[in-house]
């Protein structure tokens, strides 16, 4: 069977060939045999006669041998594909619009799928990665920590699993190499399995493998750099293995190098150093109940164990685990009841899911967005096609009549669709490529460089089976109606008055499908046009106009790096000389007017809470967020008094502990009594005792989150009196003045110490937009999708009407002659668009509120049923049905009687 | 003169090759012609097709040579799963004709 497709798929392309050869051997044949009749005393002529006879029909033998010989179907879509394409080049505006639409609807579906692809679904690079697995402790179903003395008695006890790792990101590893002040690095903490279970080979020296997770503290720990790093700061040099790094107390010897096609085990973050999590921790946090948890657990699954096996296998060792736990310290409100907790085994083989979590959703609603954009471009390429096919009815009309059978018609009609496909997915790729980079970059940011968005074998796919669909929708719609047996009588002059019914019914219903799809898709644009105007029209309660923002961290050696941790009042107040000094020259800057640290800044995902005891009734433990600041930080930020003070350079170390709340403390612990001159104590370590009197009262506002419907209780203490490690410089600067401050504040830092290191710098009105980035993107995204999809609605009804009323000219020319007004003509037209509106309406007002439904969690101060959004949109579709029906209609009004039946 | 049964062609063919040795189209044909001496309608033309099928199904194999009168001609041969085929055939060519005369023998 191959053998014969194999021989007829060759004849297809050896055509000339192979019909030479045939027409040599009949030759040859009627040769013989005339001269056979010869010999029997036959005449040339007669010979040649009786010749012929006896083979038979010649024409017909080649025929049937041809299509004995070739693949007919392959051949004859070859010369309709030629056809149309002549068609097409015939029709250069009809051409025009249908690629043009197609192209802009399969790039726009690439593009997102490409996006999609490299954020959440591209594999990572590793061995059989189908058998990696992500594990996701869970807690009532939702998301929970697992600390490390779990995750190792787990690992320890568990068997479906042929290796278990957990990892800890460091963004922000500092990193001292010999000889050089110290320096960021993105790091992984991970157990000394990660390269063994994922797959990795080195690309030189040696990767982690498990005993590097337990060696002495007094040799240095393994370290592996990327590629990257290697390239970068040792030239690709091999004595780069062996160098040793000094990470905050404790040094690691490289031992190798990762693959640069190996980019970690999470989309969007690319490690440039790996270290073994369990030397490089304390001992003390290791086995703390509390402090060293991790998101991130991955394994391999054994061979023949499902995912569905190795989660009851894990989630029972989870909760016998718990059950055996010593309780939890107070600071977790509510310890988990063992049955709460499961442990969810999901598929790993992209590796870890944060990006799926952020943007899961959003880039799910952008693909359903896109691909109905493409749907609604291939209806109108369809419409557009069935209207050109009417002025065709003739042509199609004489070949059925010369013998050409239906499924032949139908056949080219539906190539002609498909080479508009094709073509439109073939630039829609290429256009994909250029914008894929610019979506990336829009929907993620800084975290756009780590991901790898280029083109493969799913996005081809995804593509191909997008064209694919179009030239469903294209061709074959259009090729069923146009090749529709009609009476002989198409073919008779003058009929071109006679209306094929059934593509104009046809083509209603495709207008009508087209707008319900519209209303969809502005509805929901008008949904998230809304959230964004509320988003950006709260009173934030502070003024994010012109502050820049540096993310500091305060590496300095000694003292404690945590939080928890209790440090000596020596420690404290060099720290807060230092701190001093930086304010001053930082208030020397040109162009600032205002310059404060903080603890902590603004929107910057910090949502720590500390209990705050009422000494006077020591059973009145409440939360409340608590920020160290120095003095000028309300006035740098623009947050409103409301009574009291703020700090002075007096509130110092030494003097009488002050704070500051906000007016959500005050009414939470004092009610209407006046909060000034009342005594808290915030309940730090090693602070315990040590009451702070209110000395003022700042009006509420937003601190994390726009979306905060309540604000919460919030104290400042002066950084003064309790000088913790600061993260935050915030800086008020003239208009304009933001990127030279920034960039002088940075030398200002490395002048008062090198240990206070720059991590990024924003401004506070970015740090707040950011947090509403992926309703304003998706708000941008769909305007520009519905905004297109309604122009191409506009088209497909233009052409509709146009259309419509070119088969009608003489008919209005009738009516006109009788003397119907002009103006009822043109309602005449307006009508059918209207009612077509209307139809579209009642079929798009479900799927509008459906659309609604599915985008809530993205919706903010307008419900997902809006009647004032709908009403809107519905709207905008009877506007642009208005303005489509506009001029088909004043075409009509304008036809001359006279010249309409004289052309008949 | 009675149409050729269907697959009965392909049989000949196989048979006059597996005979006769290397032939031309022309050949064939009057091989076929002079074995079925007049009871058959063959268009001498059908035989072309026919000889590409078996060509296709690798039961023949063909090459330019000259014919006994000096002209240039296809020449067909049989291939060694041609005579495979041809055994085959044959065989079940054979069982159908008994059981066929049998069948019709009884009921008359």
């Amino acid at each position: 069977m191959m053998r014969v497709l194999w021989s007829r798929l060759r004849a297809v392309f050896r055509r000339g060939a192979l019909d030479a050869r045939l027409d040599e051997e009949v030759q040859t044949h009627l040769d013989e045999l005339a001269a056979e009749y010869m010999r029997r005393g036959a005449t040339r002529d007669e010979a040649r006669r009786a010749a012929r006879r006896e083979f038979g029909g010649v024409t017909q033998m080649k025929e049937a041998h041809r299509d004995r010989r070739g693949i007919p179907l392959l051949e004859t879509l070859g010369q309709d594909a030629r056809y149309a394409a002549r068609a097409l080049r015939r029709h250069r505006w009809f051409a025009a619009v249908a690629l043009l639409s197609l192209t802009l609807g399969i790039a726009g579906t690439t593009t997102v799928f490409s996006v999609m692809n490299g954020a959440i679904l591209r594999p990572l690079a590793g061995r059989d990665v189908g058998e990696l697995v992500v594990l996701e402790p869970q807690r009532n179903h939702e998301r929970y920590l697992l600390f490390n003395p779990e995750f190792e008695v787990l690992r320890e006890r568990q068997r479906s699993l042929s290796g278990m790792f957990a990892a800890a990101e460091q963004p922000f590893l500092k990193v001292e190499f010999p000889g050089e002040p110290p320096s960021y690095v993105r790091a992984s903490l991970v157990s000394g399995s990660y390269f063994d279970v994922i797959g990795v080979r080195p690309a030189a020296g040696r990767l982690l493998t498990g005993s590097d997770d337990s060696v002495s503290p007094d040799t240095p720990c393994a370290a592996v750099i990327s590629e990257s790093l290697w390239n970068r700061r040792f030239a690709r040099d091999a004595s780069a293995i062996g160098r040793v790094l000094r990470l905050r107390d404790k040094d690691c010897a490289i031992v190798g190098v990762a693959p640069a096609a190996f980019a970690g085990h999470q989309p969007g973050s690319i490690p440039e150093l790996w270290l073994p999590l369990r030397t490089v921790s304390e001992r003390r946090v290791l086995d703390s109940q509390t402090l060293a948890f991790y998101s991130g657990v991955m394994g391999r699954l054994n061979p023949g164990v499902t995912r569905d096996q190795a989660q009851a296998e894990l989630t029972t060792l989870y909760r016998e685990i718990q059950a055996l736990e010593p309780p939890l310290p107070p600071t977790i409100r509510q310890p988990p009841k063992p049955s709460e907790l499961s442990m969810r085994v999901a598929d790993g083989s992209a590796g870890l899911h944060n990006l799926r979590r952020q943007y899961g959703e959003a880039l799910t609603m952008m693909l359903g967005a896109v691909a109905l954009v493409l749907l609604i471009a291939a209806i109108n390429v369809a419409n557009l096609q069935l209207a050109r096919g009417a002025n065709r009815v003739r042509e199609i009309a004489t070949r059925l009549a010369l013998g050409a059978s239906r499924w032949r018609i139908m056949r080219q009609l539906a190539t002609e669709g498909a080479v508009i496909a094709v073509a439109g997915g073939a630039s829609g790729v290429s256009l994909a490529v250029l914008l894929t980079p610019v979506l990336t970059a829009m929907v993620f940011g800084a975290r756009a460089a780590a991901l790898d968005v280029s083109l493969d074998v799913r996005v081809l796919a995804t593509a191909g089976a997008a064209t694919m669909l179009t030239a469903i929708v294209v061709g074959v719609i259009p090729a069923l109606r146009l090749s529709a047996p009609r009476s002989s009588r198409s073919l008779s002059l003058g009929d071109r008055s006679r209306d094929p019914v059934g593509s104009q019914r046809l083509m209603g219903t495709l207008v009508v499908a087209q707008f319900a799809l519209c209303l969809l898709l502005v509805t929901a644009a008008g949904l998230l046009a809304r959230t964004s105007l509320r988003l950006s029209g709260i009173d934030l309660g502070f003024d994010s106009g012109h502050v820049v923002l540096l993310e500091i961290a305060d590496e300095t050696p000694g003292g404690s790096q945590s939080f928890s941790a209790i440090e000596t009042p020596e420690t404290k107040a060099t720290r807060a000389t230092a701190y001093r000094l930086a304010e001053e020259r930082l208030s020397a800057i040109p162009g600032v007017q205002s310059a404060s640290l903080s603890w902590y800044g603004l929107f910057s995902a910090n949502d720590l809470w500390t209990t705050v005891v009422d000494p006077g009734r020591p059973s009145d433990r409440r939360e409340a967020h608590v920020n160290f600041v120095s003095p000028r930080y309300f006035e740098t930020v623009g947050m409103r008094m409301s009574r009291g003070r703020t700090f002075t350079g007096t509130d110092g170390f030494e003097a009488p502990r002050v704070a500051v709340v906000n007016q959500a403390l005050a009414r939470q612990r004092f009610g209407t009594r006046d909060p000034i001159g009342a005594q808290l104590t915030p309940d730090f370590p090693g602070e315990e005792d040590r009451p702070v009197t209110i000395v003022g009262v700042i009006e509420d506002a937003r601190y994390n989150s726009l979306r905060e419907t309540t604000t919460g209780p919030m104290m400042w203490l002066p950084l003064q009196q309790a000088v913790y490690r600061i993260n935050s410089v915030d800086l008020r600067v003239l208009p304009g003045a933001e990127a030279a401050v920034s960039r002088q504040a940075a030398e200002v830092l490395r002048s008062v110490s090198p240990y206070l290191m720059v991590r990024g710098s924003t401004t506070l009105a970015d740090q707040v937009g950011r947090t509403a980035s992926r309703e304003r993107l998706l708000f941008r995204l769909s305007l520009a999708f519905g905004g297109f999809a309604l122009l191409l609605a506009a088209i497909g009804l233009h052409g509709m009407l146009a259309y419509k009323v070119a088969r009608r000219t003489r008919e209005i020319g009738v009516r006109l002659a009788l003397g119907a007004q002009r103006s009822s003509v043109v309602g005449m037209f307006f009508r059918d668009g209207l009612a077509l509106a209307v139809a579209s309406a009642v079929i798009g007002v479900p799927l509008a509120l459906a659309a609604g439904w599915s985008l809530r969690a993205f919706l903010f101060g307008v419900a997902p049923r809006d009647p004032a959004t709908l009403a809107g949109a519905c709207g905008v579709l009877a506007l642009t049905v208005l303005v489509a029906s506009c001029v088909p209609a004043v075409r009509a009004s304008r036809v001359d009687p006279v010249v309409a039946l004289r052309s008949e | 003169m009675d149409e050729v049964p269907y697959g009965a062609l392909d049989l000949m063919v196989l048979k006059t090759l597996d005979g006769l040795g290397p032939l031309h189209g022309y050949g064939i044909a009057r091989r076929i012609e002079q074995v079925a001496e007049g009871s058959l309608a063959l268009n001498q033309g059908t035989i072309y097709p026919a000889l590409l099928r078996l060509e296709q199904k690798g039961w023949i194999a063909s090459e330019w040579g000259m014919s006994e009168n000096n002209r240039r001609a296809r020449f067909y041969a049989i291939t060694r799963a041609g005579k495979k085929q041809l055994a085959v055939e044959a065989d079940l060519w054979s069982r159908t004709v008994a059981m066929m005369s049998r069948l019709l023998e009884e009921q008359s």
